[in-house]
């Protein structure tokens, strides 16, 4: 077959909408008499809500309908964990009998419009018993600590200890053992558009319909049924154009609310977070801290981990322990290391819900075992790209399979390294750097490698839940040759910028072939029409691993009918046509054809036409499931995300000593995502990412006291980069194909959030290596920076 | 008891968005997104933040670039406003817009619209910015998906662009 479509640099076909102001995004959806919530919150990190007084609200003007958590557990059921718990807690879509984060919602109001609503909020009454709040991880897994939820017991919701390997022998026999602790910040993607619902409840069916920006309708959907005692045949659930989600836009409890308040009034109901709400409880990715032992031979093979790592996921017992586990089956990077100990804790405290993040749990994975790599080079007096070199998993053994499970499919590590190295020009760097030095400038150049794995295998959640609640990958879509000759294209994962109308169309042209501009994608979900399962959504940079397995066997079924019809029409036997030019046409005489036009015809209309046994219509729906997911083994060993695409990036800084500001000079990014189906979309999301790491790195934390207040609720104390801060990018790229995936694509989108951070910081501490200064921790925030250089100044 | 404050009632307010003229009246305490917004339907004035910091809503207040979420609709009467939407003619994009295409400098598109009219409003500054000029007229606009990259690459291609052909308002 000819591709014309894949692989082409096509521009995506949504920006025109968006350049022209004309997205589609919740809040620009609207109703008749819709209603418009605001949601009170707890301004305690801990508090017994003693009592909660609604009356002036309920009577203030424009007022339809008030709502407590005590009226929530009436109207509804508790959010459904997805961990197994001893004991089911009384998670509502608002709090009940305690308040356990600041801005935890307490009560709502649906009012004509936002400003009545808000003003509303005013004239609730709320009286709290404060309680002491548990607020550093590790001590909140300790006896003693104040309990979010006392049946529990514990605020520790998952421990374990896996073991993979010798790790005993390894560690026995190590030349070297290396010991360093790492510690991550709270942060957040924060899409810039914030997450929205609107809820339209129907009493007389009764039937919900939920407009939401939620990127896992899969999942959201069972979660919801089950809190609002509804059948998923009574919900329909939208999405329209998705502003950003980055993982974070998956919110059930907001769905809920609302859903409970258009039930309340009889009147559809949006509710739209502000920036501060956003901010302080949508999700954080977990903060944490990670004890690392590595155990290196005599010649530098790094030969075992040996991992304790605490995961902080605030007050979130609805998806805990998802950073724990893809940090544990990535631990090993990419790199050969036969042993490992990882020791895991998810434990909750009084901060703002964990949850997806660009990259979950990978980004501290990396920063934690490149940073490393950097340490042991250091102990050892090697060179950390020789040192790297060494330890690199070699194409000649792809696909490899780590310790833990993790199967990476395909790649050329050594050759990222080595493009990589050329990029940044590491050869000549040293000579560049002495040369500053003498000037009294500190330059430093630091690099950090990366797996980049994508396409959730749900079977990995079975480690902490130990039951078999979902297992495998998997996505849908829908094709059709509307009667026109159009090509009509639905999606389960509609995407949120990553131009899956665009990519989508690139398929669907060349498996059909006919002209990229005859192929409409919509770029909406909506359960009642778009194909879907649990594992739908927008998440895990799956696109490359289920999503275009899915367009591309929808899109063969209805070639396959095209086919059968064409032949039994123009009398020739299948296998001597083929599809170009938008008909099905003979091999050998191409001018003997029929147009999808005519065909779609006879597919709709002129019905006696058809083969007699053949069912009208040229529409293709296709769920597809990569073959290479597994169940975890006797040793708990499992494909946790199934597809692997890798990057490397360096980084070029001056340190300015005297104030601690850093400044990125020079930036290089080298990824390979396998084959590229456009390369407008993968350079685009390359650099998306490479700026969430520099953000992560250099400016990004939500801050809360010791008492547990965050401290940051605004773009002005939560510091996202701006144009100046995220240098220009020097890219460079590997097409290592997948032999898994249908074109050999991988996954694309996270792989620049993961390196970042690590490459940064070993750049900041090379530069400011005479000094011996080290860091552990993020953001390195001028005052961060400052504190460390004069500390190693005073030694 | 608390004390009962009526609030002042809606007061009149006439301006010209893209050109055409609104006479009508709007609450006092109404912010000049909202009013944008909900009042007149031009939604591609989008809300990120609505405390001034990332851009989303910025559009052209009397030809220079301002954030429509910290402004009241009152404070913009007699006032000749522009938002994306007044942008193209008919079919055709403004220069910057092209330049948006034509670089994909955007991906989930939210901050787009604000993008543009401080590219914009640079541009109308500055014949030929060079790059930092361009990245610190930028900087009070938040993008989350693209690192910048590519929305930099446009705005100096539209500079080029408009540079050549000075007749394109």
């Amino acid at each position: 077959m000819n591709s014309p479509w894949t692989g082409k640099a096509v521009h995506p076909r949504e920006d025109r909408r968006f350049v022209t102001g004309r997205g589609q995004y919740l809040p620009n959806v609207s109703f008749p008499k819709m209603l418009h919530a605001a949601i009170l919150r707890s301004i305690h990190p801990h508090a017994r809500i003693v009592s909660i007084d609604v009356t002036e609200a309920q009577k203030f003007p424009g007022v339809a309908c008030v709502l407590t958590g005590e009226q929530a557990t009436q109207m509804s059921r508790p959010l459904r964990s997805l961990i197994p718990l001893p004991v089911e807690v009384p998670y509502y879509c608002l709090a009940y009998e305690k308040a356990r984060y600041v801005g935890e919602p307490v009560a709502a109001v649906a009012a004509t419009n936002r400003y009545v609503a808000e003003d509303a909020l005013e004239k609730i009454r709320v009286e709290y018993e404060p309680l002491p709040a548990a607020v550093d991880p590790e001590a909140s897994m300790k006896p003693g600590a104040p309990l979010l939820f006392e049946p529990l017991g514990s605020n520790l919701l998952w421990h374990d200890c896996f073991n993979y390997g010798e790790v005993d022998e390894v560690f026995r026999q190590a030349a070297h053992v290396v010991r360093e602790r790492f510690l991550i910040q709270r942060y957040s993607s924060t899409p810039l558009e914030t997450f929205g619902c609107i809820a339209a409840y129907d009493p007389s069916r009764p039937y919900l319909t939920l407009w939401t920006n939620d990127q896992r309708p899969g999942q959201a959907m069972p979660i919801i049924a089950h809190s609002l005692g509804l059948a998923h045949t009574q919900i329909r659930f939208i999405n329209s154009d998705i502003g950003g989600g980055f993982g974070n836009k998956r919110k059930p409890p907001y769905l809920v609310l609302a859903a409970v308040l258009s039930k309340l009034s009889g009147r559809p109901v949006q509710f739209i977070e502000d920036r501060r709400e956003n901010l302080m409880a949508l999700v954080h990715a977990c903060n944490g801290a990670m004890d690392l032992e590595v155990a290196v031979s005599e010649d530098g093979q790094l030969l075992g981990l040996k991992v304790r790592d605490i995961a902080d996921e605030g007050a979130n017992v609805l998806n805990p322990t998802v950073h724990s586990l893809l940090k544990l089956g990535n631990i090993t990077n990419c790199y050969t290391i036969r042993a490992v100990q990882f020791d895991g804790y998810s434990v909750m405290t009084n901060k703002c819900p964990s949850g997806a993040n660009r990259g979950i749990g990978k980004p501290f994975m990396c920063f934690a075992l490149e940073r490393m790599v950097d340490e042991v080079a250091r102990r050892l007096g090697k060179d950390r790209i020789e040192l790297r070199r060494q330890n690199l998993v070699s194409p000649e053994s792809m696909p490899h399979t780590s310790p833990t499970g993790s199967f990476i499919d395909s790649g050329n590590f050594p050759e990222t390294l080595n493009k990589l190295v050329a990029l940044i020009g590491y050869d000549s760097f040293q000579q560049e750097q002495a040369k500053a030095r003498t000037e009294g400038r500190w330059l430093g150049l630091g690099l950090a490698l990366a797996v980049e794995p994508s396409t959730s295998n749900q079977s990995s959640y079975i480690l902490t839940t130990k039951k078999r609640t979902a297992s495998g990958a998997a996505e849908a879509a829908m094709v059709r040759v509307e009667s026109d000759g159009s090509v009509q294209v639905v999606l389960g994962d509609v995407g949120s910028g990553q131009g899956h109308q665009t990519a989508a169309a690139q398929i669907v042209a060349d498996e059909l072939g006919v002209d990229f501009e005859r192929v409409h994608v919509s770029p909406y979900f909506d359960s009642l029409v778009s194909p879907w399962l649990y594992t739908t959504g927008n998440y895990s940079n799956k696109f490359s691993g289920t999503d275009v397995g899915a367009i591309q066997g929808a899109a063969r079924k209805v070639r396959e009918k095209i086919i059968t019809l064409a032949a039994h029409l123009l009398s020739l036997p299948p296998q001597e046509l083929e599809l170009a030019d938008g008909a099905a046409r003979s091999k050998k005489e191409p001018h003997n054809r029929k147009t999808l036009e005519e065909l779609a015809h006879v597919a709709y209309r002129d019905l006696l036409a058809l083969p007699p046994d053949m069912e009208p219509a040229l529409e293709g729906r296709f769920y597809y499931r990569p073959a290479i997911a597994n169940l975890p083994d006797e040793q708990r060993r499992v494909r946790n995300q199934l597809f692997v695409s890798n990057a490397g990036h360096a980084a070029v800084v001056e340190v300015d000593i005297e104030t601690g500001k850093i400044s990125i000079l020079k930036y290089a990014i080298v990824h390979d995502c396998g084959t590229v189906l456009n390369p407008v979309i993968v350079e685009g999301l390359v650099h998306g990412a490479t700026a969430h790491g520099i953000g992560a790195a250099l400016y990004e934390e939500f801050v809360y006291d010791e008492q547990g207040q965050l401290l940051t609720t605004t773009f002005v104390d939560y510091l996202k980069p701006t144009a100046v801060e995220v240098p220009d990018f020097k890219t460079d790229h590997l097409e290592s194909p997948s032999p898994f995936t249908p074109l050999g694509m991988k996954g694309v989108g996270e792989g620049g959030a993961i390196p970042a951070p690590a490459a940064l910081v070993n750049a900041v501490e090379n530069a400011l290596e005479p000094l011996g200064v080290r860091f552990s921790d993020l953001p390195l925030t001028p005052e961060r920076v400052w504190q460390a250089i004069r500390l190693a100044r005073t030694k | 008891m608390e004390p009962t404050v009526s609030p002042p009632g809606p007061l009149k307010l006439s301006l010209r968005v893209n050109g055409v003229s609104y006479v009508g009246e709007v609450e006092p305490r109404k912010t000049l997104a909202d009013f944008l917004r909900e009042d007149l339907g031009f939604t591609g004035v989008n809300l990120g933040c609505e405390h001034g910091v990332c851009g989303a809503c910025s559009i052209l207040l009397d030809g220079a670039v301002v954030r429509s979420c910290i402004l009241l609709a009152v404070q913009a009467d007699g006032s000749e406003i522009a938002t994306i939407e007044g942008l193209a003619q008919s079919e055709r994009l403004h220069p910057v817009q092209q330049a948006f295409l034509e670089h994909h400098a955007l991906q989930c598109g939210f901050c787009t619209p604000g993008m543009v009219m401080a590219a914009i409003d640079l541009l109308t500054r500055v014949r030929s910015p060079t790059e930092p000029q361009i990245r610190e007229a930028l900087s009070g606009n938040l993008c989350m998906c693209t690192g910048y990259t590519n929305i930099v690459r446009a705005v100096r291609a539209a500079a080029e662009e408009t540079a050549t052909s000075p007749k394109h308002e």
